[in-house]
């Protein structure tokens, strides 16, 4: 039982993280119709800004955090610019294909600019560990996963109440129609990529904070895909939720199971939903028409 | 003045090629590169070979994605199959290495139908995280059966002798790439003027089209996978043997982005396409090393301590840029010379 609790726990932990980054998916997809396989990069990018930060200026924990969020909101809205502006109205696999090369540039890019070794954030808190019913967990795990809930229903009320909430949905319903109203494409393109940065950003932080940060940790944006396909492409909400399960699932396998199935549990779960539920468990059908 | 290309019979339409000359090229070319081990040095030698593994990898990817347009993000999932089936088969049971080579395009068919089968019902981007999920699921269940593949350790390989014919020697297994490569560009410029080629091209230009013009979805769908999965599977026995040691480590994961690279760069659908696409990602980092070389010794020396870094920006970058500026390719770009050349002056 006790076993079972701490899996299930640091299972929440991850899957926080993976829903994070999940989010940042599905912003994204939501706005532009786009997946973003430079998603695990980006993240990975504002770690190690946020590491930089941390030895460099100052371990103050709003000073690395506002700096972070700072660097991701310029990364997202560079990107934006640079990279895909230019390819707007191309066909989507032109587009994919676009962030996928993206996503090699920035893996390497990091790897040119910081080392290949681990390093540790340290911002004075978030690494004691907390005793919750004789469980120990570390306070940053606690943190990352009241940011979730938190960021969740922020995102819920700003898509449902906010006018430029109202404007996203419109464009990715229908960005024709969107424009005649005098929604500007572009604008809302280069909003929804700063705050996807932003989201999976913040997810980002929080693993080199509870973890390490690595050059291995692109493979964050490849684990928290399944959270996204599960919860649905186009469901913000969803896909913060699948990534809690897949977490737990990844945990529970890893722990019951063996080592080896841990890293593929979210993979062999999403075949599944793709075999059942292509658009996931929030997500919304495509109606194809001849 | 040539005023058109015309085709008045059924059987030009499907020729090979559509002008006598091409043959006399193809054979300068194939003549050039018999000679080709006999003037280079080992390592333009080594580079050659893995080019022409590399051709055949891409043919195989060109027939999903190319002419089926089924996006594929785990093709290095077959190579590492087929490099295992190779390795277990030959060095583990001491099976000959024809059987081994046949093996190598089986097993990694019969894995593409259990990725082919949801294929069936997603599309585009689905398919893509779906076939990249099971590339990560093919690595760890590699890394979990020990008893057959000695899990992380992997299996060194011997270059096989076949009839009498020792294909140890560096310029012996060029030849042995050299024929293989040239039968895959063949069957797959084969299957492209059949009637299975056609129905590929057909699903992907629009698959509810051809599902209503009676092309069987699912079975093409299907036999797309697997012959691709075949051709992939062999490619990945020949890599394997080329690096004399089959292991997980071997195939990363960036495998796969090249050979899209590699079909982007070229020219989406085309087997010449992905030819040329091939030579263009395989001397790529060569050339800017070069060129970098010439610049100063300083650049030379960035390149020697990042080799592998600044190999995959330029990957990157070469993908970026070609969608963004010649999205039809390097045979795009052929064509448009091309015409040019024909039509000069006028301009069409």
């Amino acid at each position: 039982m006790q076993y079972l609790l701490q899996l299930l726990i640091s299972g929440l932990a991850i899957g926080a993280i993976y829903g994070l980054i999940a989010m940042g998916f599905a912003v994204i997809y939501k706005s532009t119709g786009l997946v973003n396989f430079a998603q695990g990069e980006m993240t990975m990018i504002t770690a190690y800004v946020a590491w930089t930060i941390s030895t460099t200026v100052s371990g103050n924990v709003f000073v690395v955090a506002i700096g972070a969020i700072l660097a991701a909101v310029v990364l997202g809205l560079v990107i934006e610019r640079v990279v895909m502006r230019p390819m707007l109205g191309e066909p989507v696999f032109a587009t994919v294909m676009v962030t996928i090369g993206l996503a090699v540039i920035l893996r390497s890019a990091i790897n040119f600019i910081w080392d290949a070794y681990p390093h540790g954030l340290d911002v004075g808190m978030g690494r004691g560990i907390a005793h919750l019913g004789g469980i120990g967990v570390r306070t940053g795990q606690i943190a990352v996963i009241v940011t979730l809930l938190l960021l969740l229903a922020a995102i819920w009320a700003f898509f449902r109440y906010s006018k430029i909430g109202v404007a996203m949905r419109a464009v990715a319903a229908d960005d024709r129609t969107a424009l005649l109203m005098g929604i500007s494409a572009k604008k809302v393109h280069a909003l929804a990529w700063a705050a996807s940065s932003v989201i999976s950003g913040i997810g980002g932080v929080f693993f080199a904070l509870s973890y390490d940060l690595s050059p291995a940790m692109f493979q964050l944006g490849l684990k928290a895909f399944p959270a996204t396909i599960l919860g649905g492409l186009d469901a913000v909400l969803g896909s913060g939720l699948g990534g809690l399960l897949i977490g737990i699932t990844e945990n529970l396998a890893g722990g019951y199971i063996g080592s080896g199935t841990k890293e593929v549990a979210g993979f062999a779960m999403i075949i599944v939903v793709l075999m059942v539920r292509p658009f996931g468990i929030f997500g919304e059908r495509d109606i194809e028409r001849v | 003045m040539r005023t058109g290309d015309y085709k008045q019979t059924y059987g030009e339409l499907v020729a090979l090629v559509d002008s006598p000359p091409v043959w006399l090229w193809s054979a300068v070319l194939v003549l050039a590169l018999i000679a080709a081990p006999h003037v280079l040095n080992s390592y333009a030698l080594s580079l050659l070979t893995v080019i022409l593994i590399t051709a055949t990898g891409a043919l195989g990817l060109n027939i999903l994605t190319g002419y089926t347009g089924l996006i594929s993000l785990g093709h290095v999932g077959f190579l590492v199959t087929g490099a295992y089936a190779y390795a277990v088969l030959v060095a583990k049971y001491q099976m000959h290495p024809l059987i081994g080579l046949l093996g190598a395009g089986v097993v990694p068919a019969a894995a593409s139908l259990v990725v082919g089968a949801p294929s069936l019902r997603l599309k585009g981007l689905y398919l893509a995280i779906t076939t990249l999920a099971f590339s990560f699921i093919i690595n760890t269940a590699i890394l979990e059966m020990r008893w057959l593949t000695n899990g992380a350790r992997g299996i060194s390989v011997q270059r096989p002798q076949m009839f009498g014919v020792s294909f140890d020697g560096d310029a012996a297994f060029t030849y042995l790439c050299l024929a293989i490569a040239t039968l895959t560009l063949f069957a797959t410029l084969n299957i492209r003027r059949s009637r299975v080629g056609r129905a590929f091209v057909a699903i992907r230009d629009n698959d509810t089209a051809a599902r209503v013009m009676g092309i069987n979805l699912h079975a093409y769908k299907l036999l797309a996978f697997v012959t691709s999965a075949f051709i992939t599977g062999i490619a990945g026995a020949l890599y394997g043997l080329y690096l004399s040691f089959v292991s997980v480590e071997g195939f990363p994961f960036l495998l796969s982005i090249e050979a899209l690279a590699i079909l982007i760069v070229g020219g989406l659908g085309s087997a010449l396409g992905a030819v040329l696409g091939t030579i263009l990602i395989g001397l790529l980092p060569e050339a800017t090393r070069i060129i970098l070389g010439l610049f100063s010794a300083q650049m030379d020396a960035l390149f020697t301590t990042g080799a592998q870094e600044l190999k995959s920006m330029l990957y990157g970058l070469v993908i970026i840029l070609f969608l963004r500026f010649q999205p039809r390719g390097l045979v795009g770009a052929w064509h448009d010379i091309r015409r040019t050349w024909v039509h000069w002056p006028l301009r069409y």
